[in-house]
């Protein structure tokens, strides 16, 4: 990632191009796939509608997985958005790689580590208020010290490394599984025609399994994320 | 990369964080109103119907086994009435029979009776004629034989007597 990157400043705050960009590619693909397949819903399903339904009964089956009871419903569509944007993201550099001059302007926005840092930020976030928000503030403070007092320190790093951990196993995946590509596509030379014959099929076995990838990530994140979920609804476990 | 990370947490791109965090809310808030809403109320709709489905499937099969039950009862109620008639006719036959019979035999037995009465009667009429005739002709034949000597009233006893006695000898 010593690669250059197009910034633009904007209202104090800098903004890389190519992240923004290619988040903005991201939700139009996800928003797109979900407007398509839920043109005609009706009771008895068909065609794309029952593509949608397999895949809102998924992601509520990772969320119920760890969140119990009633609240699991509230955080469906928050799972449901979430492992679209990251599959859709994780794939998208795999297919389109858009570079300008010395800029990549596309990839894949999970192979930063600032998006998928962020996206854990949030759902970190969202885990504490929704505690806070079931328990109450007072019950929330107590769960860093338990068991007991001399766990705070612990607690909180725990919580910090959850952070990390969360945002940092995505962006690692996905940024190997780009450079990766990259390297292999290094080794063609367009004067030695011979290097497209050994390059060709590892790229493609490289793609699948990136593929393989991204999708294991989108999963793994998004069941991660209904964990630190619950574990902040019911502390005590 | 650590530096690279920390450099970029620490401001370069501050703004990225906040369009991606922006974004993805905005992506969720589009996500729920084209597809998440419609399809998970849908979903809830027909898990709705398909339980009532199943209830109404179960009260209309209770409704059809209470139907054959009563049918079954109607059946066997049925049958015993029918062989209640069956027997009754039986009876009613069997008492008809028997008075027809016994009126046969009743009548029967009259003609029987009158027909004894009447060859009863036939017999004594001929005998009583064929005393008389026999006496007339007896006396015809003695007054015949002996004409002069016998006059016919005063024999009339005896020849009776010997004929009463011959009827007696032949009706035995």
């Amino acid at each position: 990632m010593s690669d250059p990157v197009p910034t633009v400043k904007f209202l104090g705050l800098t903004f890389n191009v190519a992240n923004d960009l290619s988040i903005l590619i991201t939700c139009l693909i996800v928003l797109l796939f979900v407007f398509l397949l839920s043109r005609h819903i009706t009771m008895k399903p068909k065609g794309g509608q029952n593509v949608l339904e397999w895949l809102v009964e998924f992601t509520n089956g990772i969320v119920k997985g760890s969140i119990k009871g009633n609240d699991a419903s509230h955080f469906g569509l928050f799972a449901f958005s979430l492992f679209l944007f990251i599959f859709v993201a994780n794939q998208i550099g795999l297919f389109i790689h858009i570079q300008v001059g010395e800029y990549t302007y596309v990839k894949s926005p999970t192979a930063d580590p600032v998006v998928t840092l962020t996206l854990s930020l949030m759902t970190i976030a969202l885990a504490h208020y929704a505690g806070i928000a079931k328990n109450g503030a007072k019950a929330y403070f107590k769960g860093y010290l338990a068991p007991f007092k001399l766990f705070l320190p612990l607690n909180l790093f725990e919580q910090f490394t959850n952070f990390l951990t969360l945002g940092l196993r995505l962006f690692g995946n996905i940024f190997a599984g780009e450079m990766l590509l990259t390297l292999i596509s290094g080794l063609t030379s367009s004067d030695n025609w011979v290097s497209y014959l050994y390059s060709l099929p590892v790229e493609l076995a490289w793609q699948g399994f990136s593929v393989f990838i991204g999708s294991v990530q989108a999963f793994v994140f998004v069941t991660l994320a209904s964990v630190y979920i619950s574990r902040q609804l019911s502390p005590e476990e | 990369m650590l530096s690279h990370l920390i450099i970029g947490a620490s401001g370069l791109y501050l703004g990225d964080m906040l369009f991606i965090a922006i974004s993805f809310i905005i992506l969720m808030a589009l996500i729920a109103w084209v597809a998440w809403n419609p399809i998970t109320k849908m979903m809830g709709e027909r898990a709705n119907k398909i339980a009532n489905d199943i209830d109404t499937a179960e009260k209309s099969r209770k409704e059809a086994s209470d139907l054959a039950d009563q049918r079954r009862d109607a059946l066997s109620h049925s049958r015993t009435e029918a062989s209640g008639i069956v027997a009754e006719a039986k009876q009613s036959g069997e008492k008809q029979r028997a008075t027809i019979v016994a009126d046969a035999q009743n009548e029967a037995t009259q003609y029987k009776q009158s027909a004894r009465k009447d060859i009863e009667q036939e017999r004594q009429d001929a005998l009583k004629n064929v005393q008389s005739d026999v006496a007339d002709i007896s006396v015809q034949i003695a007054s015949k034989i002996i004409k002069k000597q016998l006059d016919p009233e005063g024999q009339q006893a005896l020849i009776n007597s010997y004929i009463e006695g011959l009827g007696k000898h032949e009706s035995r």
